[in-house]
């Protein structure tokens, strides 16, 4: 399988260790994030971290890339399809398949070289932007929804590359209060919403492409920062009005230096500053 | 940052309570925090957010979720830990952080 | 211990541009990098900058045997930062020419005399020293209870993302700053 990536060499003369040696956080692998997985895949990357608490059901077939009938019977955790898809094409792929709600393990994402969030709330959303911003982790969001307008219906989405030292999701107004308290009034009726295969893998593609010019030197100007707006009614995907106004300013909310690293780290016995000082192993504290 | 007589009054509940801040929302750290009576478990850590968020004006998070009290508990990262909270919309964030704390307790009992 | 330090692509321009303000004396400037840490799953150490604070101008000494020497001042405003803030300092400095650059050895003699100081008030954190060149870095890092290692990697966030790796073996020989003339 030496031939396997030939066709993408203009990537980089190192394209293929490069994308070999990086890791990928993907968060949600039901709809966008099942496309975001196999075309990593596809593209050579070597590590993943996949992270998806649910198994697969009936109502996922529409749109979740490598599902099977047969994934809906045994109830096959989503993480495991996940990595049956990315072993089936890079069998040497080095893949963590973490079921398990991605907030309780964080921790995973840290050394991760970029992390794909494709989840379904604004709350989750902007846990995992702030959760990225901490470890210094380029955040990479790609969502849909369908909206009924009178007797029609109207798709849109968006692709955002959120970079650290950069605009944010608030900065964006992608995120903001009023947005997530709306949010939290809806509670419950989250699962049943629209979701359908082809602005997903569309969104996905996209911001797998965001990714790749962050890693390899394809072309000259890759961009740190982006917002892309989908009308899947007239078929775009065109950059944010907002971003073109705010491109230059500076991002003011995570000035502090509280919003980076961890507030509850301790040195481990290893790194003991003079004697007896161990990492608490009990409750946290902050130093 | 929360102001350091009304953390020095939250201490009297919890002595080692520490001010935290994270994307410009303050934040109490609450460790070892007992719960009321009856409560399993009934020693957790604790993470008070006195900004509104999610559409709540304040809210406690813990470091587990009680099987037996409260509702719609969800999962949250929050300073790069797991959290869990449920659904209690009622506490205001203008009084004192002790007072904060001492309502969401008592949606506990 | 391997240890990992990371830093915005934003921020490393800020600090090159800084570092090549002259000086009216001194041949080269240098700063603080203010960072935090935590753990990786593999075990390493991450080292994160969040910003930086240049040597204020007159907290330099006239010392033609060095591109830049800081007096006292400066250790105690950065002692006292690191203090105050609970946090990870970095002095950083500038070489500045294009492709992989190390330590060289005034850098490393005079970083072991003053970095090991910052444990007097923050010892369970991590402090070091970092070069940056136009489009590369390197660094040292001494970590809470003595050990001190060279940063295995280095990687710059933004766009494009790079990591450098630390090579093993003997660097080339740097050659000394020259005496101001």
């Amino acid at each position: 399988m030496e031939n396997r990536l030939a066709r993408q060499s203009f990537l980089g003369e190192h394209s293929a260790a490069v994308l070999a040696a990086v890791r990928v956080g993907i968060v949600g692998v039901g709809g966008g994030g099942s496309h975001v997985v196999q075309h990593l895949a596809h593209l050579g990357v070597g590590r993943f971290v996949v992270l998806d608490p649910d198994c697969v059901e009936d109502t996922n077939l529409n749109r979740m890339v490598g599902a099977t009938v047969e994934d809906v019977l045994r109830a096959t955790p989503k993480v495991e399809v996940a990595a049956r898809v990315i072993q089936a094409v890079n069998p040497n792929a080095d893949v963590l398949p973490v079921k398990s709600a991605w907030q309780e393990r964080g921790e995973l994402l840290r050394d991760c070289t970029a992390i794909f969030g494709c989840v379904d709330c604004f709350a989750a959303r902007e846990q995992l932007e702030t959760a990225a911003r901490r470890y210094l982790v380029p955040y990479l969001d790609i969502g849909m929804d369908v909206h009924p307008i009178g007797s029609e219906f109207s798709i849109s989405g968006q692709v955002i590359l959120s970079m650290p030292g950069e605009l944010c999701m608030r900065c964006l107004g992608v995120i903001n209060e009023a947005a997530l308290a709306r949010e939290a009034t809806q509670y419950g009726a989250a699962g049943g919403r629209p979701q359908v295969v082809w602005p997903n893998g569309l969104l996905a593609s996209a911001a797998v492409g965001l990714f790749v010019q962050l890693v390899t030197p394809w072309h000259a100007k890759p961009v740190a920062t982006e917002y892309l707006e989908y009308d899947g009614n007239r078929h775009t995907l065109t950059r944010s009005n907002r971003l073109v106004a705010m491109l230059g300013q500076v991002c003011p909310h995570f000035e502090s230096i509280e919003n980076t690293g961890d507030p509850f780290w301790l040195p481990t016995a290893e790194l003991a500053p003079g004697k007896g000082s161990l990492r608490n192993t009990g409750s946290l504290q902050p130093r | 940052m929360v102001a350091t007589d009304a953390l020095d009054e939250i201490r009297q509940i919890c002595p080692q309570a520490e001010a935290m801040e994270e994307a410009e929302r303050d934040y109490v750290f609450l460790p070892n925090l007992k719960l009321p009576p009856g409560r399993q478990p009934a020693v957790v850590d604790a993470l008070l957010c006195l900004s509104p968020r999610e559409g709540y004006p304040t809210r406690l998070f813990l470091s587990a979720p009680l099987p037996d009290r409260g509702q719609n508990w969800g999962q949250y990262h929050i300073l790069g830990r797991a959290w869990h909270s449920w659904s209690w919309t009622h506490v205001q964030g203008a009084q004192r952080p002790a007072q904060i704390l001492a309502q969401h307790l008592m949606a506990l009992r | 211990m391997r240890v990992a330090f990371k830093i915005t692509r934003r921020l490393v321009a800020g600090v090159q541009a800084d570092l090549r303000r002259p000086h009216a004396f001194a041949a080269e400037r240098v700063g603080w990098l203010r960072c935090r840490v935590a753990d990786s799953p593999a075990g390493s150490l991450l080292v994160l900058a969040h910003d930086y604070f240049p040597v204020e101008d007159s907290d330099y000494v006239e010392d033609w045997s060095v591109g830049a020497r800081m007096g006292s001042a400066a250790i105690r405003k950065a002692l006292q930062l690191a203090y105050d803030t609970k946090t990870a300092l970095f002095h950083v400095h500038l070489h500045d020419h294009r492709g992989r650059t190390w330590l060289s050895p005034v850098d490393s003699r005079e970083a072991a005399k003053f970095v090991p100081d910052f444990w007097h008030v923050r010892p369970e954190m991590p402090h070091g020293t970092l070069v940056l060149s136009r489009d590369s870095a390197a660094g040292r890092c001494w970590l809470p209870g003595g050990q001190v290692v060279e940063i295995g990697e280095i990687i710059i966030v933004g766009a494009p993302v790079v990591r450098i790796l630390e090579e093993h073996g003997e660097p080339p020989r740097t050659p000394e700053l020259p005496r101001r003339t």
